[in-house]
């Protein structure tokens, strides 16, 4: 297992690597000079050169790269330019509710999908798989910002049972009770295409499962049905739906941006947003340096736990 | 393995590849005629007429929208703040007191501007670029390597990156469209040229000298357009999901032009004042995912050859 680790750690890194590059070449490219924009628009020459030389922005590329990712790995962000604060702080809370909200949706994602797919891959045909059919293929199309803005419409608006928006004034610890309630729809909203994603997976390979010979065998040998599907097929199952719960997971992250935005969310998306709108640079880099690391990090993880599960994949005969 | 298992779907999240068309036969002469008859045929029936009207509707509204528009989209009329639904505004009346309905139809035309140009753009750079690597072994490792970079950020991740580069607009999303659309058509036509080269008959017209350009127009494109047509369908709704989430986001389409993404966006804050504000794109959008999922549902079952 460390084997495996330590063969793909490289190219993980390489990848992290380039793309901090990739990053901090792709916001020098940006029209606009930030040391300009911070003295204002009629300050003198000198006192922009003396920003600029402040911001270090007057040395080559090559020197302000280094500077900045070696003061990235020792924990120091920078400053934001408009904005204001350590971009660590601003980093520090956006991360926590985004986690939060991410962390919600990805458990009722795998609930959900867990409880329809030992549903659904039971019954191939009739009523109930027609149904399913067509709740599934409605909650992988619709888009996020329409079951989102449908939930604030009918819940929040009409119906007045939950908040439209925000994250709890007293915290997600102080009072679980009004936490749930701000939690649910924007948790919801955020789950429902990957729970159905995950479903549709789970349901064919459960369904490939019970078609299996040894299937057949342990039926034929007396087993239950229902222990056939939670004792045998679901774990010959469990590699693919761990592979694509990574995948997710990292759609998440993704979705949660807007999923944020829609419900006034103060988490790391509507922190981007923002830093876009007001031009600052510097809170963007990071951001987007942490959704790539994120996303190598999950990817990662998937693979060593896939690795785990099935040995074809750790002695490389399968990749 | 997940290459093979997976495609992106709306939204970053990972759904199911379509199953793999069955290459046609050799002896079937006219193939390609065949397949064409067949996706006609499920677009004029069932559910695949049903989202091709649909689908018609929409278009037809967004075309005819200056039109259809009893009010300039933009034009602040005095006095009519926020007004419900009647009287001279069919939808009622915006914040800033402009025709709900006419900037509802203007909105549509202006998704139909980012679609229409979006989407075909991704297509056509995705599936020359898969030729391409088709061509010799180094451009293909390339040319993968270069789509999964672009599928691995997620979707409005890479949009607020780009649209931080150059600036927020109309033609930026288009940009994130065609950009996020190029490795997903890629990855379609490419499997669709794997299939059909790894089929006996296409090694035996190669064995007995065909030139490239013939085995490609012969038989590569005849059958890689049946997952390319179903593609085309899921990742309009694609398109349509990045335009709202950018707007969503404000760096969509500029204000105070309309799009379906900012009227919704937009409209669910004044929801209590005039509800139709938010309704009406949002029942639009709703119309067109649905149409396009109908329109590929029945591209993909005629494709696999299902009634």
């Amino acid at each position: 297992m460390g084997r495996y680790l330590l063969r793909r750690l490289p190219s993980a890194l390489l990848v992290l690597l380039a793309s901090s590059v990739a990053i901090f070449g792709l916001l020098r490219l940006v029209p606009g000079d930030p040391a300009t924009t911070l003295a204002g628009a009629d300050a003198p020459p000198e006192a922009v050169a003396a920003i600029r030389a402040e911001l270090g922005l007057d040395r080559p590329l090559g020197t302000q790269y280094v500077t900045w990712l070696g003061d990235v790995l020792t924990g120091d962000l920078g400053r934001s330019y408009l904005i204001g604060g350590q971009i660590a702080d601003l980093v520090r809370s956006g991360l926590v509710n985004t986690l939060v909200l991410t962390a919600a949706a990805l458990l009722l994602a795998v609930a959900g999908s867990l409880v329809t797919s030992l549903l659904w891959a039971r019954v191939e045909r009739g009523p109930l798989d027609s149904l399913l059919t067509s709740v599934n293929t409605l909650a992988l199309a619709l888009p996020t910002f329409v079951t989102g803005v449908a939930l604030v419409l009918v819940l929040g608006i009409v119906l007045r049972v939950l908040p439209t928006g925000g994250t709890p004034p007293a915290g997600f610890a102080r009072d679980p009770d009004i936490a749930v309630q701000y939690l649910l729809m924007p948790a919801v909203c955020l789950a429902l295409p990957a729970s159905a994603a995950l479903t549709r997976f789970l349901t064919e390979a459960l369904r490939t499962e019970l078609a299996a010979p040894y299937v057949t065998t342990a039926r034929a040998a007396g087993v239950r049905s229902s222990r056939l599907l939670v004792a045998h097929a679901l774990p010959a199952a469990l590699p693919t739906y761990l592979t694509v719960l990574g995948l997710q997971a990292g759609g998440l992250l993704g979705g949660a941006v807007l999923v944020e935005a829609i419900f006034s969310w103060p988490g790391l998306g509507q922190l981007a947003a923002q830093a876009i709108d007001r031009r600052d640079y510097p809170v963007v880099q990071v951001l987007l340096l942490l959704s790539v690391a994120v996303f190598v990090v999950v990817q990662l993880t998937t693979d060593v736990v896939h690795a785990w599960l099935d040995p074809r994949v750790r002695i490389g005969g399968l990749t | 393995m997940t290459e093979l298992l997976t495609r992106t779907g709306v939204d970053g999240t990972v759904v199911p590849a379509p199953a793999a068309v069955e290459p046609d036969r050799p002896e079937e002469a006219a193939a390609a005629s065949r397949t064409r008859s067949r996706s006609w045929r499920a677009l004029t029936r069932g559910r695949g007429l049903v989202g091709l009207v649909l689908l018609g509707l929409v278009v037809l509204a967004g075309l005819l929208a200056p039109v259809l528009s009893p009010w300039d989209p933009l034009q602040q009329v005095p006095g009519a703040n926020l007004l419900r639904p009647g009287g001279d505004h069919l939808l009622g009346t915006d914040q800033v007191n402009r025709d709900v309905w006419s900037r509802t139809l203007h909105g549509i035309r202006a998704d139909l501007v980012v679609l229409a140009v979006g989407v075909p753009l991704g297509a056509l750079a995705g599936s020359l670029l898969a030729l391409l690597g088709t061509l010799s072994g180094v451009v293909d490792v390339a040319v993968q390597r270069l789509f999964d970079l672009l599928l691995s950020f997620p979707t409005l991740v890479f949009a607020i990156a780009l649209t931080a580069v150059i600036g927020p607009g109309t033609w930026t999303v288009v940009t994130v469209i065609a950009v996020l659309e190029t490795p997903v058509f890629g990855r379609v036509l490419r499997s669709a040229v794997l299939t059909v080269t790894a089929q006996p008959y296409v090694e035996a017209s190669v064995a007995m000298g065909a030139p490239r350009r013939w085995v490609l127009r012969r038989h590569v494109l005849p059958n890689a357009r049946d997952p390319l047509a179903v593609q085309l369908a899921l990742s309009l709704s694609l398109a349509v999901f990045v335009e709202g989430a950018m707007s969503f986001l404000g760096i969509g389409v500029r204000p105070p032009a309309p799009s379906l993404g900012s009227l919704i966006s937009d409209g669910i804050g004044y929801a209590e004042s005039n509800v139709a504000y938010v309704v009406a794109p949002l029942v639009v959008v709703v119309v067109v995912v649905l149409g396009l999922q109908l329109v590929a549902q029945a591209l993909g079952r005629a494709a696999r050859g299902v009634r």
